[in-house]
C-alpha cells in the first residue's frame, strides 16, 4: 500500500492515535494538528481512497447543516501504529546516536 | 453574518455546486464545518484552504479523464466548465493568430504589388497594418463577444496585449 507518510500525514495520524475509536470531526483535527484545510483535507482524502478512514455524517440538528465524522478503520489503525511505533524507534535512534557522537 | 462570513459561506457553496460527483460528498463536510469556526477570518481562511483542497483533488482526475483512462467515468460539471473555458480562449487565441498572419501577409503582399521607394511611409504603412488594424479587430470583437462567448473574447484580448506587449519591447531595444 502506497501512501506518502508526509509529516503532516503523521500528524494526522497521531492526532487519530489520540482517540482511536472515537468519530472526529475534520474542524477538531484541524485545531488538534495545527493543518489548515488545504493541508489536511488532501489528507484525509488519500486515507479515505485507500479504506485507511472510514467517514460518517452525523445526524444534524435542526438548523444545523450535517458534519462530515472519520476514524480510521481496523486496517488504518494498524497502519498508524506501525508507523507511529517505526518513527518513534527512529526518533529514539537519532537520539541515541546523536548522544554516541559527541 | 459578517462580510468575510457571508464570502467564505458563498464560495464554499459554489465549490459544492460545481464539484464533481466524488468530490461533492468532500466539499459539503468543508462546508459543514464553516458554522463551528468561531473567527470569521478563521472561516474565510478555511473556505480558501477547502476550495484548494477540491481543486486538488479534481483537477488531476479531470485531467486524467481528458487523457482518456477514466473516459467511462461521470464527469463532473466543474471539469466540463473548465474544459470549455480553456477551449474558448485557445479558439479566441487561435482566431487573433489567423487575423494577424492574415494581416502580415496582405501587407507583403502590397509590397510586392507596389513597391515603395520611401521607406518611412513604409514603416507606418507596415505599423498600421500589423498592429492598429489588428488590435482595433480584436478589441471590437471581444467587446462584441464578452456576453456571449466570454472565454473566447479573453483568448483575442489575451492576444491583444500579447501584442502590445511584444511591440513596447520591439520599440525599446531597437
Amino acid at each position: 500500500m502506497k501512501l506518502r507518510l508526509s509529516p503532516q500525514t503523521l500528524q494526522v495520524l497521531d492526532a487519530f492515535l489520540q482517540a482511536p475509536k472515537d468519530w472526529i470531526y475534520g474542524y477538531d483535527i484541524s485545531r488538534n494538528t495545527g493543518l489548515k484545510s488545504g493541508t489536511l483535507y488532501p489528507i484525509l482524502m488519500r486515507l479515505a481512497e485507500r479504506k485507511l478512514l472510514e467517514t460518517s455524517w452525523e445526524t444534524a440538528e435542526v438548523g444545523k447543516p450535517p458534519r462530515h465524522l472519520y476514524r480510521l478503520t481496523p486496517e488504518g489503525m494498524r497502519f498508524a501504529q506501525e508507523h507511529h511505533l517505526r518513527h518513534a524507534i527512529g526518533r529514539l535512534a537519532r537520539v541515541a546516536f546523536s548522544g554516541v557522537n559527541r | 453574518m459578517s462580510a468575510p462570513r457571508r464570502l467564505a459561506s458563498r464560495l464554499l457553496h459554489e465549490v459544492v455546486r460545481h464539484s464533481s460527483s466524488d468530490s461533492r460528498d468532500w466539499a459539503n463536510a468543508m462546508l459543514g464545518e464553516l458554522d463551528f469556526i468561531e473567527s470569521d477570518w478563521a472561516a474565510l481562511l478555511w473556505a480558501l484552504g477547502s476550495t484548494s483542497a477540491i481543486l486538488k483533488h479534481s483537477v488531476p482526475r479531470g485531467l486524467r479523464a481528458c487523457f482518456g483512462k477514466r473516459s467511462n467515468q461521470e464527469e463532473g460539471p466543474m471539469l466540463k466548465h473548465i474544459r470549455r473555458t480553456a477551449a474558448g480562449t485557445l479558439s479566441g487565441v487561435m482566431i487573433a493568430v489567423v487575423v494577424l498572419v492574415g494581416a502580415f501577409g496582405l501587407v507583403r503582399l502590397l509590397f510586392v504589388l507596389y513597391p515603395e521607394p520611401d521607406l518611412k511611409r513604409v514603416q507606418w504603412a507596415e505599423l498600421l497594418a500589423v498592429i492598429v488594424v489588428p488590435e482595433t479587430i480584436f478589441i471590437v470583437s471581444a467587446l462584441a463577444l464578452w456576453r456571449k462567448r466570454r472565454s473566447m473574447a479573453v483568448g483575442i484580448v489575451m492576444s491583444a496585449v500579447t501584442l502590445v506587449a511584444h511591440v513596447v519591447v520591439h520599440l525599446t531595444t531597437h
